[in-house]
């Protein structure tokens, strides 16, 4: 806890609502004139322990829950807690149905860092930006929800293979949505380049360099906007991300400006990784034939040990960390959510700068409290 | 950097204290030590072995055995090679020293065993906390021998 | 203004007016704002000002969950609640509608309180997705607090996990009805 120490220092608490949060969280902000000089996270405003609900529910519920950590990047969840499962319980998923993961899991990214663009357009001032990429990330959760049936918290992953094939026509509006977002994304980037008061905002503000941000521990665009090229998905590839070819975006700089521009670049490479995929999904069935467990089976017993998996979400490296028993529900989940150590990194990052900045260096760290808090 | 250099590097340094080393897969290592030398191994491995990055700190309670386990999940960023630390703390009195000077980020991680486990560390910057509300701390609700949960208080269920 | 249980505050105002009652001056007819308001109420002009009220509902932005993130798509171009006269707001000063939009914790109650306080009357609530409603996925967790209903006088309960943004604007059209009804609780706070 801060605490004022001389007559000229002021506490502004920013939260836990506010503008700037995508979730309710407060800072804690020290000022002295108008430069930063502490400052101190409070999370837990929507700690809904997870963690304890997933020990007392069995392998298939799980899956709904920890759709619900974070709400932008419920697919990559849901791959974290299944591939956790399928390790444990020697499955193999089929070759269609990681595909198929991959596919949905590129569009969740996608729609997550549309909108993160979005708000932070919003953060620092730019209302309009907000509505020019929702109109794009409804077209993409169009499509999530022709795969999923649902918009955000899909349900849709399941062990050894996943819930539904892909539906008719899907592949025709993928190449139309695609075609929309491209375009979509020439703009945004023509809008970085060319508009004075964005660069004034972002160029050279809350600026991470490689190492503090590999001591903070930060991962995913944070850390590749610094020149590290850090990535789960080519260091230690899951599902088929070995067979497909697709570029780990970094810039250089790791101010608010490349954080940005890498998830644009990223969104451009998702739909790259997508239309691949498309083109060289298999045909097959989506569970295998001799699957000790069929897809609906409520009850599940896994067999004894434990095991640590990484994916990347959009945010970063999220991980998990489960211990089995041997009973059908998992003995032990920990949740090693991209977002944590983000934030945790938000003071160091914001002292020293001007108040007004605040709201551009945490929002440009794309924060999803749910899932820190969990 | 391979899980067997990994491996023989650290029980060579260490003799006395890693014990149980397994080789899981070629990308998975996990290890037992004793809770004392956490910080020294951990400074071992940051500075010689290249393992910058602590991916994960987390509790298993094993209620059974009345034991603690701290896991410390410890990666890095160039080789995929992920090693599983863990110490084992008696469930009474679960006091291991912090690893906040080497790894700074495990500063939260702790923060947050403390109070969902009450496991107590030394030597830790700000120990106080981080999601729960104040009133609840000392409930440690993680623990398997929780009674609040769980919690029936919502009237309208079936 | 700012009591959360209706009964007290109508109790309060009771007694104000009694207070003031007592000091006649002769020749003189006194009156508070509240025995105005009670008299409107029976007019017709009452129809008028529910009109305009429920034609502009602004709500505040709190995104708290996933219920969070669709009533923020609900908000921006594509669904567009500006057609109904429904904005989104920042600031609770400048908002009618709060959203409770999510899992509501014990940390984050009284936090929730006090955004409701801040809000000028005429105010309304909506719970949007089963946490707000029932407790949701997370009923049986040891942060989460249940029975939002008894704390805050909810008129509109819009369920799903999470709703779809329709759901959200049928909820807001729904309260709009109830404006018009003179059916609603917010009227009087």
């Amino acid at each position: 806890m801060i605490e004022k120490t001389t007559p000229s220092e002021m506490i502004v608490h920013i939260g836990p609502q506010h503008p700037m949060q995508p979730g309710p969280y407060r800072l804690n902000v020290k000022l002295h004139g108008e430069t930063v000089v502490d400052l101190d996270v409070e999370l837990g405003f929507i700690h809904k322990g997870i963690e304890k609900i997933l020990e007392n529910k069995t392998y298939l519920q799980g899956i709904t829950i920890v759709d619900r950590m974070c709400y932008l990047a419920a697919l990559s969840n849901e791959e974290v807690f299944c591939g956790c499962v399928e390790r444990l319980a020697g499955i193999e998923p089929t070759p269609r149905s990681q595909y198929i993961r991959v596919i949905v899991e590129e569009l969740s990214r996608i729609q997550s860092h549309l909108l993160g663009f979005g708000e932070f357009g919003h953060f620092i001032g730019y209302a309009s930006m907000f509505m020019f990429t929702i109109k794009e990330r409804e077209d993409v959760l169009s499509l999530l929800e022709m795969v999923t049936g649902t918009r955000i918290t899909h349900s849709y992953i399941r062990f050894g293979g996943v819930r539904e094939d892909l539906p008719e026509g899907f592949e025709e509006k993928c190449k139309k949505v695609f075609e929309g977002v491209r375009i979509a994304c020439d703009e945004y980037e023509e809008l970085l380049r060319t508009d004075t008061i964005f660069k004034e905002r972002s160029v050279g503000v809350g600026v991470l360099t490689a190492d503090i941000a590999k001591e903070y521990g930060v991962a995913g665009p944070s850390l590749r906007a610094t020149g590290v090229p850090f990535d789960i998905r080519r260091n230690e590839p899951y599902l088929v991300y070995d067979d497909l070819d697709f570029n780990v975006c970094t810039q250089t700089e790791g101010d608010i400006f490349a954080r940005v521009k890498v998830r644009l670049d990223e969104i451009r490479e998702s739909m790259y990784i997508i239309e691949q995929a498309l083109d060289q999904i298999p045909k097959g069935p989506l569970f295998a034939p001799d699957l000790p467990y069929g897809r609906r089976t409520p009850v599940m017993r896994v067999p004894q040990g434990e095991v640590f998996f990484r994916v990347e979400d959009p945010r970063g490296e999220m991980g998990m960390y489960m211990v089995s028993d041997g009973s059908d529900k998992p003995y032990r989940v920990k949740v090693r959510g991209p977002v944590f150590p983000t934030m945790q990194a938000l003071p160091p990052l914001i002292k020293g700068e001007s108040i007004a900045d605040v709201t551009a260096i945490a929002g440009s760290m794309d924060s999803c409290t749910s899932e820190a808090d969990r | 950097m391979d899980a067997k250099t990994i491996i023989d590097s650290i029980s060579n340094e260490f003799s006395d204290s890693i014990s149980n080393t397994l080789i899981e897969s070629e990308i998975r290592v996990s290890a037992y030590v004793s809770s004392p030398d956490v910080v020294e191994v951990c400074r071992y491995l940051k500075e010689s072995l290249g393992f910058d990055h602590l991916s994960c700190e987390s509790v298993v309670d094993y209620i059974k055995r009345d034991e603690f386990e701290v896991v410390y999940h410890i990666a890095s960023y160039d080789h995929p090679v992920v090693l599983t630390l863990k110490a084992i703390l008696p469930r009474d009195n679960p006091v291991i020293d912090s690893i906040v000077d080497v790894y700074w980020n495990a500063n939260w991680y702790e923060r947050e065993n403390y109070e969902l486990y009450g496991v107590s560390y030394t030597n830790h910057p700000y120990l106080k906390v981080l999601v729960l509300p104040e009133e609840m701390l000392g409930e440690w609700p993680l623990r398997k021998d929780y009674e609040g949960f769980p919690q029936k208080t919502a009237k309208n269920l079936v | 203004m700012g009591e959360i249980n209706q009964n007290i505050t109508q109790k309060t105002n009771e007694k104000v007016e009694e207070e003031v009652n007592q000091e006649e001056i002769p020749g003189v007819i006194t009156t508070t704002s509240n025995a105005i308001s009670d008299f409107i109420k029976k007019t017709a002009a009452q129809d008028f000002i529910n009109w305009g009220r429920k034609n502009s509902l602004w709500f505040m932005t709190q995104p708290m969950g996933c219920c969070g993130v669709e009533m923020i798509a609900t908000g921006c171009a594509h669904y567009d609640t500006d057609r109904f006269g429904i904005i989104p707001r920042n600031s609770p000063r400048h908002a009618d509608v709060m959203i409770i939009s999510g899992y509501v914790t014990k940390k984050y109650l009284p936090a929730l309180k006090n955004l409701w306080e801040q809000m000028a009357s005429p105010k309304w609530i909506l719970a949007m997705g089963d946490c707000s409603i029932s407790g949701g996925p997370f009923y049986e967790s040891y942060s989460t607090v249940q029975n939002i209903d008894e704390i805050f006088p909810i008129d509109v309960f819009i369920p799903g996990c999470p709703p779809r943004p329709e759901a959200l604007l049928e909820g807001f059209i729904q309260l709009q009805k109830k404006i018009a009804a003179k059916k609603d609780k917010g009227t009087n706070y």
